[in-house]
């Protein structure tokens, strides 16, 4: 068999691309590591880079709105229990609390400061 | 207009203008979803897509290679299970011991275009892998309706689509690295390890776990699916000559109502296009409506009917065309409970005929359309499909709605046409009953299960009711 290392597809290129856009443009993101890059490539990606699932869009502050004035917390669990068509754990079994916070704030594009600790479950 | 833009103008034209007194009957609020709360700073819970099943795992791991995969197995502790996606019903994954997802064993490892053959990490999630294909010239003949699953878990449970000339996910599997709690990774296929290569194909995760997965192929190519509202009886009449026009055919009757929605696919042709949209919440909308009139007494049930006909009857067709494996799935958005058993094809019919007949008699809450599909006989032992062609039919609840006592109903119906449960779905079957309907290999799949888990470090309590063990 013709051995060729295809690891990563366009599709998921232009996401990682369009992610690390979202990080290098807002001030005291914490960008996430090789390994969390691609659990978020792997899960985040298949909703919230699709408008057409409804899901808030990676990086557009307005659909994140509502959810970030509640605070990191609320945000967390709602992302660990599932809410709406939200999967539990947003399909990602291998994220820990560290990786979901790095993910949430990536997400919604909000500086590390802003969120910590704020606010109740929806 | 999309199906659920046309509802809902009818329903607020037609229905809350005739019975005016119904405003207040719409669909129940929203109600946890999640089988445990989590406090943040505390320990995570697992958790399944439909929110049925969950456990809080010791430890867990991510293996980022085969090595690590081998290492971790071979160091778990107590009960370990395999988690992809996490998107099985059933309680495969559960264990309160060690478990080890395949979120990073991801990729395209080699392709073969002679062969038209290709091999993926088992990690790989289905919606990745259509385009990791397509990127070589290939694609998979048939593929789920939903691209959430990891192709691992798709194997192990014999995920499948439709399609009279076509098998299940596993039946494309050529070969596959197995590796097991004793610290060994089998290589097994056709010519070597062949008695491992048919219980691994289909395995629920009881043999070990894979690393890798190669498929057999063809050519990429497009696809043009037509969705359609039809009357039920129509369809029936003339089920198999349907089945036999089209690459794909699929029905989802809808209880409480004669009408049905159709799902038609073939290889596209020159000009195709795409015409409407697909919609996700569609299901919610008709559980709106039906929310809205069954209530009614002696009237609801033709009440609903009357305003499915009014809102749908003349709705035009959904076409969606391009690549395959955009085209097989659909987006999944409203959460549910399922419950599905494969029957022997040519029983399909009066299956199906007799689980609407039972909702109605029994006035069971089921409004959720049910899904009516075909798939090809294989050779795998522990495959839906195994011996015979299947046709296979799925019960859906909403998810904040109990699923358990609707279940109860209709499962005896499925029992008593020779149904073999959906591995990765809701069923009760144990180990007895499951033996009696896997006559062939039952025994075989036992013995290699034995031989590379002696200790029954992979099971847990769902596969001990499956197994025995």
């Amino acid at each position: 068999m013709k051995s060729r290392a295809v690891k990563t597809c366009n599709t998921r290129l232009n996401t990682l691309l369009f992610a690390a856009t979202i990080i290098f443009t807002m001030p005291a993101l914490t960008a996430p590591d090789a390994r969390q890059s691609t659990l978020f490539a792997n899960n985040c990606a298949q909703c919230h880079t699709r408008a057409e699932t409804g899901a808030p869009f990676i990086g557009v502050a307005e659909d994140w709105r509502e959810a970030v004035a509640r605070g990191e917390d609320a945000m967390l669990i709602n992302v660990v229990q599932g809410i709406r068509g939200m999967p539990p754990l947003g399909y990602c079994s291998s994220c820990s609390e560290e990786d979901f916070r790095v993910l949430i704030r990536m997400l919604a594009g909000i500086p590390d400061d802003l969120l910590e600790g704020k606010g109740e479950q929806q | 207009m999309k199906r659920r833009t046309f509802l809902q103008s009818t329903l607020a034209a037609g229905v809350s203008g005739a019975l005016g007194t119904l405003a207040a009957c719409g669909p129940s609020g929203e109600v946890p979803q999640s089988p445990v709360t989590y406090t943040p700073g505390q320990a995570m819970p697992w958790i399944n897509w439909a929110g049925n099943h969950s456990c809080m795992p010791k430890w867990r791991t991510s293996p980022a290679s085969e090595d690590e995969l081998v290492a971790a197995l071979k160091s778990a502790k107590g009960v370990v299970r395999a988690v992809g996606a996490g998107h099985s019903f059933s309680a495969v994954v559960p264990t309160d011991d060690t478990m080890i997802s395949t979120d990073l064993l991801s990729g395209l490892v080699r392709h073969d275009p002679e062969k038209m053959q290709a091999t993926l990490l088992a990690g790989t999630r289905i919606h990745d892998m259509g385009p990791l294909l397509h990127s070589v010239g290939q694609a998979i003949p048939n593929m789920p309706d939903m691209d959430y699953p990891a192709l691992g878990g798709a194997v192990a449970n014999s995920v499948h689509a439709t399609g009279t000339s076509f098998g299940s996910m596993s039946s494309y599997v050529t070969g596959m690295k197995l590796a097991t709690v004793s610290g060994e990774l089998l290589e097994c296929n056709a010519e070597k390890n062949t008695g491992i290569f048919q219980a691994a194909r289909t395995s629920i995760g009881a043999l070990g776990i894979a690393s890798e997965i190669t498929l057999q192929n063809l050519p990429s190519y497009n696809l043009t699916e037509v969705n359609r509202i039809e009357k039920f009886e129509d369809v029936f009449a003339e089920i198999e000559a349907r089945c036999q026009a089209h690459r794909h055919f699929e029905c989802y009757p809808i209880p409480y109502s004669s009408m049905c929605i159709t799902v038609a696919t073939d290889i596209a042709e020159p000009g195709d296009k795409t015409i409407g949209e697909d919609d996700p919440q569609a299901v919610n909308t008709l559980r709106t409506v039906f929310d809205a009139v069954s209530w009614v007494p002696v009237i609801g049930e033709g009440l609903y009917e009357k305003v499915l006909t009014a809102a749908m009857g003349d709705t035009a067709d959904v076409i969606r065309t391009g690549p395959s494996y955009l085209v097989f799935p659909h987006m999944r958005v409203v959460r549910f409970r399922e419950m599905e058993y494969t029957v022997p094809a040519e029983s399909g019919p009066a299956c199906m005929r007799e689980i609407l007949a039972t909702i109605k008699q029994k006035n069971i809450p089921l409004s959720f359309p049910i899904e009516y599909r075909y798939v090809k006989a294989d050779d795998i032992w522990l495959s839906m499909f195994e011996g015979q062609d299947g046709c296979s039919i799925s019960i859906h609840q909403f998810g904040d709605l109990d699923y358990k006592a609707p279940f109860a109903e209709i499962e005896p119906i499925f029992w008593k046409y020779d149904g073999r449960p959906h591995w990765g779905k809701i069923h009760t079957l144990g180990e007895k009953q499951l033996a009696q309907v896997y006559p062939r290999h039952w025994q075989d799949f036992q013995e290699v299960r034995r031989e590379l888990d002696p200790e029954g470090q992979l099971m847990n309590a769902h596969l001990k009711g499956l197994f025995g063990a």
